[in-house]
């Protein structure tokens, strides 16, 4: 490791940087302009290793300020592609965490980047050696990135155009993310890191349906199987669409047989009952069958009371875990919940009649105005039978059985 | 037979250690092996005879006899501070576990050790280490350079008193070796 | 015994009928139905020997020099009499576990009846996972742990009897028997511990546990103090509720040593903890205790003859230590009280209710008439220091080897600095002042260089929850959290009492999970950082990343194993029950969990440590275990580290030492540490978790050692491997090796490797 003033680890990735332990700050609630910004360009378009500083430097500082900061990263590489930006971008706060003394939050425009005063008198004094030790770790981690080169943008007016710019840039990575189908690609992603626990469990990525960890989507994916061909995640070929709305591929289908050691022959994305995705022991949440009222609960690993099955996450989680093909239990990420086709084949979110108000609220636009109110929590009931008076009373779609006739339709239609 | 500074490595049994007060036939023996070894352990970092730490003399005779280093615990890092590699850095019951079996290619790859210097381990672990030598390896000799005297050794200097007698020793040896 | 008779009896026992899963192969085990595995172990382990005494003192044909290659009269050689001495070791260690869980189970069968239903909590359901993995029982109450209790002893009288003269001869049999009775220790343990824990109402599916005043200055010297020393809660919680039921708790101090401290703060808050054993001697001595109730294990057998020298008056309150007391437990209270008060008469009670309320109302009259000494000032030892004649006999007789004779030397001339040093690492013996011929009274001395502070130690929380296992699944598998270290164990400890409390802040703050029992748990607290913060103080309860937990005491090792089983269990979903070989095989193969036992000193911590080595724990070993006589090497990368892939069915020659060691003595904390941090990589590392373990040992390394580990090259699999921190510098490390990439498998198993009636599918699910 080049000789830098201060430590670099993975140890310091938790470190917090409090007020009082504060040099500078950049970004945060008190600054109206920051953001961060990976952009590829061609190979001779990037300086390798340059850092530049536009404007005030950190020693140019004065103790416990907070000014605004725009951080652009600009990377060239044969094998990068456009798709790859977020996902290099996302990198930053793992790699400004490892760094002893510099705390990094959030992303994009709402970044918070704070530099402790014991790292300021160890000598981490210009943000020239933030951004040689940004491109240490970026280059040592990433193979492919063959140039590298990082601008600090520290004047005020000058930041404000920049974020400016980064906003729209912001917006057409959402849209297109959100805006990106099944339909659209040819290849979706694997991913067997869990397999030393789970031997039989390969999580089937697609852009609508994230890793059951949560901590891979689709791009994510496409990024990992490009930087490292021998992984655990990596290019799954569609094949053919048997189904939109089961979440049937063919190639997924092969994938699954050979990668679960033949113990699971079809896999529906998007069902919940029927040859549902398996799960592994790492998912953020479960998707969880109510007989009582023949409908869907969500219950997450932070809820440790009861939920309207009788037991708890944890009991739960044991019966989903494994690496099995679960009916009616199914592992998740949060953030699925997102997506358009969330366990569509099976009622969507049109059919889930439970989940911790944690969650209600955290997802509030993930569910239809009319239905939020009906959605039971808690704080009404877990108890199976009184839920299903309570969800009688509100006039949950799926209890007057209007929601169940649109999805029979949708199947006689789609299939 | 001689009893140990530390009454907790008191020999129970019939072999002990030869008490060796002369350094000449000390360094006639360690001249006469084919593949002398140097094991040191931590305690050589924190010695020191007259102001200058053991380790130090341990390292001129290593150098006068060229005889290779296993550098045990965390010694490693001196060493080099010394100028020294140590040919293996294996931790004592590393290298014992090695030494003892007659088929191991040694720490040059040459051929396993027939004599094992010491020196620098705290007593009790190292009478242990030498109790394992004693009954485990018939093809090889041990020998003590602290200032205490070790009963599973084969050799042992005695249990100084005098610092002086010590370094007289060691200096003694170091030239001998020469 | 193999046989359709036996195998329904054990059907029976277990409650065959009761489906929570299926019944795996090795149900009850006897001492030789695990024998294929432990053979397995020991041939990439090796048992290596270092025999403490060459002779065999056993039989009247004796002495028998077994010095190389002779033989005993009974033709036993050096190997076998060190394995049979190991194996005897664990027999004490597991009995006195199983002599703890038996008799506290039948007190509390007593008190509560024997259905009491065993629940921990909503936490925590896999309620009892040795029991359950062991015997394949489900254990509902009081009854079934004694159940589990019973088979353990019955297992313990053919281990015995193994060591008879002209029993085995061959030395890895007895290894395989040690390696038996620990794994029935662990048996025991949990169910002393579950006992206890509903018993006695201790916390349990709670991480956030109170932090309790820990030191012998934290102790308020005008109040009546009551000490209990030793390791059943059934002496000291009578004690405390006696104390509560007479308004009394606040009135009166209790205070413990040694394990008992530990669960005593589990039953109530206000109670101190004195420290570990190492303080046992220097805290009687200071005759701060007006009553000592003594019960079982690591207790001063001449802890009456030091009492009276004090005027502190001792209560015996178990059958295994009766001090050749008078058996008062039928006399009248009144009587008994009298004697202690008016005559400074010890005596056994071995009813725990009397015992207790002697203890109180004599405590309550006998601190008033004790003129307790101040402890002394630093010019009074000065002055005592002077008596010192230069001898050099308290140097010769201490086990630590510590310089004490030119310290007090140095403290007679003024300088007080080497003699606090001593205290410091003093394990606390008493030979120095015994040996001594002009009288110096050297633990009294050591009150003047003690520091009379209070530190904290959180109270043990118990079993690991299952929640907790479940949150930690993925960042174990990812790596984000590099290993789980247990420090337990004893207070032997090499040097300052405080490296342990460095070593488990390195690894905390290096996200690791810390988790501490016994003599262990409590020497880390007593260290203050910059801040005035104790180890607890910095870093939260909870199983996870950077978190330190205090399990418990002894008898909550257990839960260390149980938790390595829970992981298979809960996260990767693999049945327990009786299904010892296919769990050990997973924890070995694919469980990152390290052993530290840095000072460990009893039987009952061979027994622990032994019991971990057979389910696939390796364990760090400080110095003083060279003299346990055996340890469990490889020869490192000359080993044969071939293991079957579970996927492919092949066999696979992974060229990888990992773990490099079973058992293993180091002498420095920087050498431990490093080895530690190597112990944690397993085979099934995925590249992001192998990264940041690489990334731990490199530095760690580097930091002790001043360059990059010698044998690095062998834990590289492929280039993902390498931490991006180092990379440059060792890819070309690697090519100076002319390291070539190597398989990385998901699911390494040693099923497979050999003679065995588990299938290798098992090891899948």
């Amino acid at each position: 490791m080049p000789e830098f003033h201060v430590d670099i680890g993975p140890q310091y990735e938790g470190e917090r940087v409090r007020k009082e332990d504060l040099h500078v700050e950049f970004g945060g609630p008190k600054v109206e302009y920051k953001a961060e910004l990976v952009l590829l360009k061609g190979l001779d378009e990037v300086e390798n290793e340059k850092v530049e500083i536009i404007g005030p430097d950190i020693n140019d500082m004065e103790e416990g300020g907070s000014y605004p900061l725009f951080v652009e990263i600009f990377v060239a590489g044969e094998q990068l592609e456009k798709d790859m930006e977020p996902v290099i971008e996302r990198r930053l706060h793992d790699f400004c965490n490892y760094i002893e003394g510099i705390y990094h939050m959030n992303q994009q425009d709402e970044i918070w980047y704070r530099i402790s005063k014991d790292a300021f008198k160890k000598g981490f004094t210009s943000l020239k050696e933030f951004g040689e030790i940004l491109i240490f770790e970026y280059t040592s981690d990433i193979d492919i990135i063959e140039k590298m080169q990082v601008n600090f943008y520290t004047d005020e007016a000058k930041v404000k155009e920049k974020v400016e710019m980064a906003r729209v840039i912001y917006e057409e990575r959402r849209a297109r993310a959100r805006g990106l189908k099944e339909d659209d690609v040819d290849e979706f992603y694997g991913c067997v890191l869990c397999q030393s626990f789970a031997p039989t469990h390969c999580c089937i990525i697609t852009p609508e349906r994230i890793a059951n960890c949560g901590a891979i989507n689709w791009f994510d994916g496409r990024a990992a199987s490009k930087m490292d061909p021998e992984g655990p995640i990596f290019q799954v070929p569609k094949g053919e669409t048997l189904s939109v709305l089961k979440g049937q591929f063919s190639g997924a289908d092969e994938t699954i047989q050979e990668r679960s050691l033949g113990s699971v022959e079809q896999v529906w994305i998007h069902s919940a009952i029927e040859y549902p995705h398996t799960s592994c022991g790492c998912f953020q949440a479960l998707y969880f069958y109510i007989p009582e009222v023949d409908a869907f609960g969500i219950v997450h690993r932070d809820f440790k009371g009861d939920t309207p099955l009788g037991m708890p996450f944890s009991t739960m989680a044991g019966e989903a875990s494994g690496g099995r093909q679960v009916e009616g239990m199914c592992g998740m990420a949060l953030e699925y919940i997102h997506s358009p086709k969330f366990f569509q084949y099976t009622g969507g979110m049109k059919r889930v009649v439970w989940m911790p108000k944690e969650v209600k609220e955290r997802f509030k636009d993930a569910i239809p105005e009319d239905l939020y109110a009906k959605i039971a929590t808690e704080d009404d009931t877990t108890d199976p039978n009184a839920l299903g008076e309570l969800l009688s009373q509100k006039g949950h779609p799926w209890i007057s059985g209007e929601a169940q006739q649109e999805l029979e339709e949708r199947i006689a239609k789609e299939g | 037979m001689p009893h140990p500074q530390h009454l907790v490595n008191i020999l129970t049994g019939i072999k002990g250690a030869m008490e060796m007060k002369d350094a000449t036939p000390l360094a006639k023996i360690i001249k006469k092996a084919e593949r002398p070894l140097l094991v040191i352990g931590p305690r050589a970092l924190e010695v020191e005879i007259e102001g200058r730490p053991f380790i130090e003399y341990l390292v001129d005779i290593a150098k006068a006899a060229n005889i290779p280093i296993c550098a045990t615990a965390h010694t490693k890092k001196k060493l080099l501070e010394l100028g020294m590699t140590p040919e293996s850095t294996y931790d004592v019951v590393e290298i014992v576990n090695a030494l003892k079996d007659a088929e191991w290619k040694g720490v040059k790859g040459e051929g396993c050790h027939d004599f094992v210097l010491f020196g620098g381990i705290r007593t009790d672990l190292g009478n242990q280490a030498l109790s394992t030598l004693k009954h485990f390896a018939p093809h090889l000799k041990t020998m003590t350079l602290c200032k205490y005297y070790y009963p599973n050794a084969n050799f042992s200097l005695p249990n100084y008193k005098k610092e002086e007698e010590w370094k007289a020793l060691l200096e003694g040896l170091v030239a001998g070796l020469k | 015994m193999k046989g359709k008779r036996k195998k329904e009896e054990k059907e029976k026992i277990i409650r065959a009928e009761d489906e929570w899963e299926p019944i795996g192969h090795t149900p009850m085990p006897h001492v030789t139905d695990l024998r294929n595995w432990d053979r397995r172990l020991l041939e990439t382990y090796k048992p290596f020997y270092a025999p403490f005494c060459d002779l065999c003192c056993l039989c009247t044909y004796g002495k028998c020099d077994l010095t190389g290659t002779n033989r005993g009269a009974c033709g036993i050689d050096i190997s076998a009499q060190q394995g049979r001495i190991v194996t005897l070791a664990c027999c004490m260690g597991m009995s006195a576990h199983a002599g703890h869980a038996a008799h506290i189970i039948d007190y509390l069968i007593e008190k509560h009846g024997e259905d009491y239903p065993i629940d921990l909590g909503d936490q925590v359901n896999v309620e009892c996972p040795n029991i359950r993995t062991v015997l394949g029982l489900k254990p509902k109450t009081l009854r079934d742990l004694k159940t589990a209790v019973q088979y353990a002893a019955e297992q313990l009288v053919h281990v015995v009897s193994s060591t008879h003269t002209g029993q085995e001869g061959d030395a890895v049999d007895y290894e395989s028997k040690a390696l038996h009775i620990s794994m029935l220790d662990h048996v025991c343990m949990e169910a002393a511990d579950v006992a206890q824990i509903i018993g006695f109402k201790f916390p349990t599916s709670v991480a956030d546990t109170p932090l309790v005043d820990m030191g012998w200055g934290s102790i308020d010297r005008k109040k009546p103090v009551i000490l209990v020393v030793g390791h059943n809660p059934a002496s000291s919680s009578e004690i405390i509720d006696y104390l509560r039921n007479k308004g009394l708790e606040d009135k009166v101090e209790v205070a413990g040593i040694c394990c008992t401290a530990l669960e005593t703060t589990r039953y109530s808050n206000k109670a101190k903890v004195v420290g570990p054993l190492s303080r046992q001697l220097f805290f009687v001595r200071a005759g701060i205790a007006d009553v000592i109730v003594a019960d079982e294990q690591c207790i001063r057998t001449d802890l009456t003859d030091e009492a009276s020298k004090v005027g502190s008056v001792v209560i015996a309150s178990s059958d295994k230590a009766c001090r050749g007391l008078e058996e008062v437990s039928d006399k009248p209270t009144d009587e008994v009280v009298k004697a202690m008060v008016d005559k400074g008469e010890h005596c056994l009670i071995l009813d725990h209710e009397k015992a207790a309320e002697v203890a109180v109302e004599a405590a309550l009259k006998i601190a008033p008439k004790r003129k307790k000494e101040e402890p002394i000032d630093e010019k009074k030892a000065i002055e005592l220091a002077k008596a010192c004649a230069a001898c050099g006999s308290c140097t010769q007789v201490c086990p630590n080897l510590l310089p004490v004779g030119p310290a007090i030397q140095k403290l007679a001339e003024g300088d007080a600095e080497p003699f606090k040093q001593v205290f410091e690492n003093c394990i606390g013996c008493g030979k120095c002042e015994e040996a001594c011929p002009h009288g110096v009274p050297i633990f009294k001395l050591m009150q003047a260089v003690a520091s009379w502070d209070t530190w904290k130690c959180r109270v043990g929380r118990g079993p690991v929850m299952d929640t907790e296992i479940r949150k930690v699944g993925a960042p174990i598998v990812l790596g984000t959290i590099p290993g789980v270290i247990a420090l337990v164990g004893c207070s032997n400890f090499p040097n300052e009492i405080d490296e342990i409390a460095e070593m488990v802040d390195e690894f905390a703050r290096r996200k690791y999970i810390v988790v501490l029992t016994g003599c262990s748990a409590m020497t880390v607290g007593m260290r203050k950082d910059k801040e005035g913060k104790t180890i607890y103080e910095k870093y939260p309860g909870d199983f996870d990343a950077g978190g330190v937990v205090n399990i418990g005491s002894c008898v909550s090792n257990a839960h260390i194993t149980g938790a390595a089983m829970k992981i298979a269990n809960i996260f990767a979903n693999l049945p327990l029950r009786a299904n010892y070989e296919v769990i050990a095989d997973y924890v070995l193969n694919r469980v990152g969990a390290v052993g530290v036992a840095w000072g460990a000193m009893s039987q009952k911590a061979a027994s622990i440590a032994t019991g971990c080595n057979r389910l696939g724990i390796p364990v760090v070993l400080g110095p003083h275990s060279a003299k346990y006589r055996r340890l469990y090497l490889s020869r490192k990368e000359e080993g044969d580290w071939t293991v079957m892939d579970g996927r492919k069915k092949e066999l696979v020659d992974t060229e990888e030492p990992s773990p490099e060691h079973l058992a293993i003595v180091t002498e420095s904390k920087e050498r431990a540490m490093v080895m530690i941090a190597k112990l944690c990589i397993r085979k099934n590392d995925t590249q992001p978790g192998r990264q940041i373990k690489l990334n731990h040992y490199i530095d760690l390394y580097k930091k002790f050692f001043g360059t990059l580990p010698d044998d690095l090259h062998h834990f590289v699999r492929t280039e993902r491997d390498i931490p991006m921190f180092f990379k440059k510098e060792v890819k070309q490390f690697l090519q100076e090796k002319g390291w070539k990439p190597k398989p990385v498998l998901s699911l390494p198993t040693l099923i497979g490797t050999y003679e065995t009636e588990v299938p290798v599918e098992a090891t899948i699910r």
